[in-house]
Order: C-alpha cells, then sequence, then structure tokens
C-alpha cells in the first residue's frame, strides 16, 4: 500500500523532471516573477506628478507646496499657464495639477475665505484620492493654527508602508494558487487525455490512494517552489519581516496547497483536455481571488459576496499570512485560517474522488 | 499562395474550436473578467473597521466621536477596555484602526494646551492602511477646524475639479483598463496552445507533409483565434458604456482599429508561446505569467506609468499594454484622439510591434523534424 503511493509519487516527480521547460517556467514563477512585481510596483501614490500655476507672490503657496515632498510627490514643476498645465495633465505627465489664484494669498492674509483650485487626472483614481486628501490635510493644517491637537499616528506591522514585502508576498501567494491548481489539474487531465486514465482506475488498488498520490507529487513540487521563493525573494531580497511563527505559515501552506491542489482535481474531473484546463482554471480562480479580499475588504463587500467569499480558501489563506507575517499573531488566533483551509480542501477533495475517482 | 488549402485549413480549425465547447470560454472568460474586476475592484476604503477608546468621555470627545461615525469611510465601535484587547484585534483582523483620545482631553482643549490624539493603523496591508490614516487624520483636522468657529479665518478650502472623470467614479478609472488586460490575456491563452497541441499528439507532422508554407499555416492557425475574438471588442466595448456607464469621448473607429491591432499582438504573442515550448502545460502556465501580470501591473489600472520608477519604468515601456491602454482610456474618456501627437506614435509603436511579433513568429517555427 505504502509502496504504491511513493511508487506514484516518485513517477510523477520524474515527469515533472524530465520536462526541463517546465521546471524552468515553475522556477521562473518563483523567482524573478516574484522579484518582478515586488520590485516595480507600489499602490500607494509615490512619485505623484505635481504641476502647478502660481499667480500670486508666493508666500502660502510656496509653504504649501513644499509640503508635498518625496516620496509621495515628485518636486512640483512650475507652469506658466492654466493652458500649459491642463496640456500636460491631458498628456498623462502631470497627475495633479494646482493653481493659485491672483487673489489667494490677499484673501488669505486678510482673514477671508481663501479657495485653491485643484486639477485632477481621475482616471489614475486612486492616486487621485489620495493626492486629494493629503492637499486637504495640509490645508487644515495651516488653516487652524490655534487649535493644540496634535495628532499622533502609527501604522503597526509596517511603519513605513512598505509596499514592496507586500506585493512579493502577495505576488508568491498568486502564483502559488495558479501553478497549483493548474499542474495537479493537468497530471489527472493529461493521463484523461491519453486514456490511461481508465486503465489506472481499473488496476486493483484504491482510485483514493492514486489520486492522493498524484496531487501529493505536486504539493510536494508547489512547496519546494514556495520555499525556494521564501529563501531566496521574499525574505532573502525584500527582507520581509516576519513577526509571527515560521512554523506556523509552513504549515498553513502546506494545507492551503492541499486544498489548491483539490480544486485543481475539481477542474479535472470537469475538464476533457488540456485547453478547457486553461480556460477553467482562469474561470475558476479569478472568482477565488475576487472573494479572498485581495482587492475589496471582505467587510466592504455586498453580505451575499460575504458569504460566497466563505469557500474561498484563498480568503483564509492571504489574511492568515499577513497575519503570520506582519501582524505576528500567536498560533491560538490562526485557528480560524487553519480550519477554514482545511474545511475547503475536504470539501474539494470530496466532490474530487466522487467524480474522477470512479469509472462508471 | 495556396488558397484552397488555407481555406481548408481554417475550416478545421473552427470545427475544432467549436467541437472542443472551446467557444463558449472564448467568449465568458472576457466577459467574466470585465463584469469580477469591474465591480470588484475599489480604490476607495469604506466602511473601515475603526475601534475608538474614549478616556475622556467628555462633550468635545462625543463630537469628535460622532464625526466619526457619521463619515461613511469608517465603521465605528466604541470600546472602553484596555489597549492591549484593542491590540489583540486589530491582531485578529477584526480592526483596522484604533483611535485614542487621551484623558482630560476636553480641559487642556479649551485651556489651549497640547493634547494628542492616537492613530494606530493595521499597515499589514500598506496601501489600504494609508488611506485609513489619511481618512482618519481628516476626520479629526475637520473636527479640530470646525470646533473652532472663532479662528475660522485663514480658512483655505479646496475647489477640485477631476478632469475626465468628474465623479471620480471608480468604474471610470478601471474599466477601460480591463479593456487592455482582457483582450491582452484571453487571446494570448487561446492561442498559445493552437500549435503546442499538435505536438504534443504528433499531428504537427501533418504540417511537415502538406505543401503549406510556415506563413501559411500560421494565417490558417490564427484566423480563426483573431475573427473569434474580434467579436470581443465589441462585446468589451458594450459592457463599458451600458453596463459599467463609462462615458465614450473618442472616434469608435480608432477604437475599433487600434484594438483590432492589439488583439493581434496577443495572439502573436500566445502564437510565440506556442512555437517554443513542447508540452501544452508549459504553454499555459508560461501565458498566464507573462500576461497577467504584466497586464496587471503595467496597464495603468494600479498605477500611474508617471509614478512608476527605475526598472520599472522600462519594463512598462517593454509591454505593449500601457500604449494601448492610453489610447484606450483616451478614447473613453478624454477624446482628444489622433490629434494629440502622443497617441499617433504610441498607434505606430504598437503596428511595429504587431509586425515584429508575427515575423518572429514565422523565424521560429520549424517546418521539419528537429
Amino acid at each position: 500500500m505504502n509502496r504504491i503511493f511513493w511508487t506514484i509519487v516518485a513517477k510523477e516527480l520524474l515527469a515533472f523532471i524530465r520536462s526541463w521547460q517546465l521546471v524552468l517556467v515553475v522556477l521562473y514563477s518563483f523567482t524573478v516573477n516574484v522579484y518582478i512585481s515586488g520590485s516595480g510596483i507600489e499602490i500607494k501614490p509615490r512619485n505623484v506628478a505635481v504641476g502647478y500655476v502660481d499667480y500670486t507672490g508666493g508666500g502660502i503657496s510656496q509653504k504649501i507646496l513644499s509640503k508635498l515632498h518625496a516620496p509621495e510627490f515628485l518636486p512640483p514643476r512650475r507652469f506658466v499657464s492654466q493652458e500649459a498645465l491642463s496640456r500636460a495633465i491631458y498628456d498623462k505627465e502631470i497627475i495633479v495639477g494646482i493653481v493659485f489664484g491672483p487673489d489667494f494669498e490677499k484673501n488669505w492674509r486678510r482673514g477671508e475665505k481663501s479657495s485653491l483650485n485643484v486639477l485632477l487626472d481621475a482616471t489614475a483614481a486612486s492616486q487621485a484620492y489620495t493626492t486629494l486628501s493629503y492637499l486637504q490635510n495640509i490645508v487644515l493644517e495651516l488653516s487652524r493654527s490655534g487649535m493644540s491637537v496634535d495628532i499622533a499616528s502609527h501604522k503597526l506591522f509596517n511603519p513605513n508602508a512598505d509596499n514592496h514585502t507586500f506585493m512579493a508576498l502577495t505576488e508568491l501567494l498568486s502564483v502559488t494558487t495558479m501553478l497549483c491548481v493548474i499542474l495537479t489539474a493537468v497530471v489527472f487531465v493529461r493521463e484523461k487525455e491519453q486514456g490511461t486514465w481508465d486503465i489506472m482506475l481499473l488496476m486493483p488498488v484504491d482510485p483514493k490512494l492514486i489520486i492522493l498520490a498524484k496531487s501529493f507529487s505536486q504539493v510536494l513540487i508547489i512547496l519546494s517552489g514556495v520555499v525556494i521563493s521564501l529563501g531566496f525573494i521574499v525574505l532573502g531580497v525584500f527582507s520581509t519581516p516576519l513577526n509571527g511563527s515560521f512554523w506556523a505559515f509552513a504549515l498553513l501552506t502546506f494545507f492551503y496547497i492541499w486544498a489548491s491542489a483539490g480544486i485543481g482535481l475539481f477542474i479535472a474531473a470537469i475538464a476533457r483536455d488540456v485547453m478547457q484546463v486553461a480556460q477553467l482554471s482562469i474561470l475558476v480562480m479569478m472568482p477565488l481571488i475576487f472573494l479572498s479580499g485581495a482587492w475589496t475588504p471582505i467587510y466592504a463587500m455586498h453580505p451575499a459576496l460575504q458569504a460566497l467569499s466563505l469557500f474561498s480558501p484563498l480568503r483564509y489563506y492571504i489574511e492568515g499570512t499577513e497575519s503570520i507575517f506582519y501582524r505576528g499573531t500567536e498560533w491560538i488566533d490562526l485557528w480560524p485560517y487553519f480550519l477554514g483551509v482545511i474545511l475547503v480542501g475536504g470539501l474539494m477533495y470530496w466532490i474530487g474522488f466522487r467524480k474522477i475517482g470512479r469509472l462508471f | 499562395m495556396k488558397a484552397r488549402v488555407i481555406r481548408a485549413y481554417i475550416a478545421k480549425e473552427l470545427i475544432e474550436l467549436v467541437r472542443s465547447r472551446f467557444i463558449l470560454m472564448v467568449y465568458l472568460l472576457p466577459t467574466m473578467i470585465m463584469l469580477l474586476f469591474g465591480y470588484g475592484i475599489r480604490m476607495e476604503v469604506t466602511d473601515a473597521r475603526a475601534l475608538i477608546i474614549d478616556n475622556d468621555r467628555s462633550f468635545l470627545s462625543n463630537r469628535l466621536i460622532s464625526k466619526f461615525e457619521h463619515s461613511r469611510y469608517f465603521d465605528v465601535s466604541l470600546d472602553t477596555s484596555d489597549e492591549a484587547d484593542a491590540l489583540r484585534s486589530i491582531k485578529q483582523a477584526r480592526t483596522d484602526v484604533i483611535i485614542i483620545i487621551p484623558e482630560s482631553f476636553e480641559k487642556r482643549l479649551l485651556h489651549g494646551q497640547s493634547t494628542q490624539i492616537g492613530i494606530y493603523v493595521d499597515a499589514a496591508f500598506p496601501s489600504r492602511g494609508s488611506t485609513i490614516e489619511n481618512y482618519a487624520k481628516g476626520v479629526i483636522l475637520d473636527a479640530a477646524a470646525s470646533l473652532a468657529p472663532a479662528r475660522s479665518a485663514h480658512l483655505i478650502t479646496i475647489n477640485q475639479r477631476s478632469l475626465f472623470n468628474q465623479a471620480m467614479r471608480d468604474e471610470d478609472a478601471i474599466v477601460p483598463g480591463l479593456i487592455g488586460l482582457v483582450l491582452l490575456v484571453a487571446p494570448a491563452i487561446l492561442s498559445a496552445l493552437l500549435i503546442v497541441k499538435e505536438k504534443e499528439r504528433g499531428t504537427i507532422f501533418n504540417f511537415y507533409a502538406s505543401p503549406l508554407s510556415k506563413g501559411e499555416f500560421l494565417i490558417a492557425k490564427l484566423i480563426p483565434a483573431f475573427l473569434l475574438h474580434s467579436l470581443n471588442i465589441f462585446i468589451l466595448f458594450l459592457w463599458a458604456v451600458y453596463v459599467f456607464d463609462v462615458p465614450f469621448r473618442g472616434s469608435f473607429l480608432l477604437y475599433w482599429g487600434v484594438s483590432e491591432i492589439y488583439l493581434l499582438i496577443s495572439i502573436a504573442i500566445g502564437m510565440l508561446i506556442s512555437v517554443v515550448t513542447r508540452t501544452q502545460i508549459v504553454a499555459v502556465v508560461l501565458t498566464v505569467i507573462i500576461t497577467i501580470i504584466p497586464g496587471f501591473l503595467y496597464s495603468g489600472i494600479i498605477m500611474p506609468i508617471s509614478s512608476m520608477s527605475g526598472i520599472s519604468q522600462v519594463e512598462a515601456h517593454i509591454f505593449p499594454v500601457m500604449y494601448y491602454n492610453h489610447i484606450l482610456y483616451d478614447a473613453f474618456l478624454i477624446g482628444e484622439g489622433l490629434q494629440s501627437g502622443k497617441t499617433l506614435s504610441y498607434l505606430l509603436i504598437l503596428i511595429v510591434y504587431a509586425v515584429i511579433l508575427l515575423g518572429l513568429g514565422r523565424l521560429l517555427l520549424k517546418k521539419e523534424l528537429g
């Protein structure tokens, strides 16, 4: 029994290693790919290009502009006229344009209401939003010069709101999901396509054992990918803080990979050839990612979607991983994530056993 | 040209696509991505779970709390418990921000002494954390300004005018970019398997033995995929304009034309992968990795190209998404069209891109035993 299990695992691993192209692609996804997404992208506003037109003498206006500093903003660029400024916004060279009208400073000095004109390229909505609230805060700060309320603001777990580590980690999680689902599904579908799956089922071996062994081989491959990526890129290059327990993450990852292999199994049960696997996995993975809270926080979703999101194993994995890495959550508070991942994975295998593990 | 053979080949490809129930996916997949992402991505954070610890319980602190309660950005719960408990609830991911109002807040404020309000934001998700922090600061500063009517002099108001997207709708900012993503991913996956499938099954030998030349073979392979996906250009347009209510200010002809060129590029990317790889699984994984991720990162959906620095700035210029999306956003939201020199030059770049990719595919395809 045991021997059969390990033979199948060894056979699948051998098949994987023999295809050097596949090995390369998997390695690329876990290393270079994670590096690129981590190094390049900042979601929070950074280097926002600001332009301004100043019709005043430039006292208060410069004071306001001086608060727009790096790394969030590029040094503000001066334009001679409002037309030139608009032109630059149309060409997407400037995202935020500030116009200080001729009366701006005069009114301010006299203690009257003065107003500031701001032009935003709202096609970059998130940058525009945040810049606007930045400006609003700067201006409020200036006007409140008598009140003495200080705000001591702390960003917990990630004081600089450093996006690199976060993006690298997120990318690692998506790659793990994607590869695990596709590789597992293809392992089964290839046999279906070549007609050898029926023969496997006809053998005097428990089909559950075959299924488990086959998926275990893929779990091993992905797990080693995660270890490599974690060691070299996430912890190595980006030196992501790991405030929680490493073993908690390892264990959660192990269960999660099983759960996504279960999704792969489910896809394999429906698909007939690799082409369908490709399409189905994207079709299935998109909602999974969407419902995981990676883009929209779960509490801000429609209640029906909140309920549906309970079925996305990625939801537990992402939140659990963030908690382990950044929040440094204790083992005892991690149980919902483990429970969720194990339940969803169990459900997937139950369906998989019934659909693909039977000849008729 | 052997028109009859090519026609027969195209017919065969089409029949195969239809039989494999694949045709459903060709139309289902783009629409699904569009709807999910279009409704799904929100840059704005609303209903952040705020926990306010009020150590003062005075009139002013109550007014501050009610400011938070009336803000749609916060979903406030009051807590009288200690800070350790509050921290634990952040660690359990049940709270996003803690706001601590100090003791004798009101007294010190009225006496003109300085007090300090503490904000603790969960920055495990950095961008979300920064946004929430900014909102919280804004609410407090706003409250402070309104509490001091006597000093309302020196008040500066901001007249904000958003160009191209007056209501600052997330849909307007995201949906056009999604078209660029969808038209990159879906056609590439379709065409990535067309040739490698034959290699894996061994039917590629039919082509080796056939009188078709390499170029003709590629034409026969790509035309069905190209035609099928061309319909998506219109479908996606309809979703954008009628479901998401994104305005369309440019010329439809330009949108259509540039989309067809872009389609050609993404099909050519898939074909190139198909020519190079040996097994279908490699082709699938490779296509997904090299289209979805750059498609997202460099589309301008998440961040504008002008804010990128160093390598990513260069990388963004290597991928075709950036050029197409610039023209797309122009067509939907701005409507300058070819009058802007930038649009014209980007259009030319896309054409050159398509020609190079197709030429490369023809160069690398082999028509004999390796």
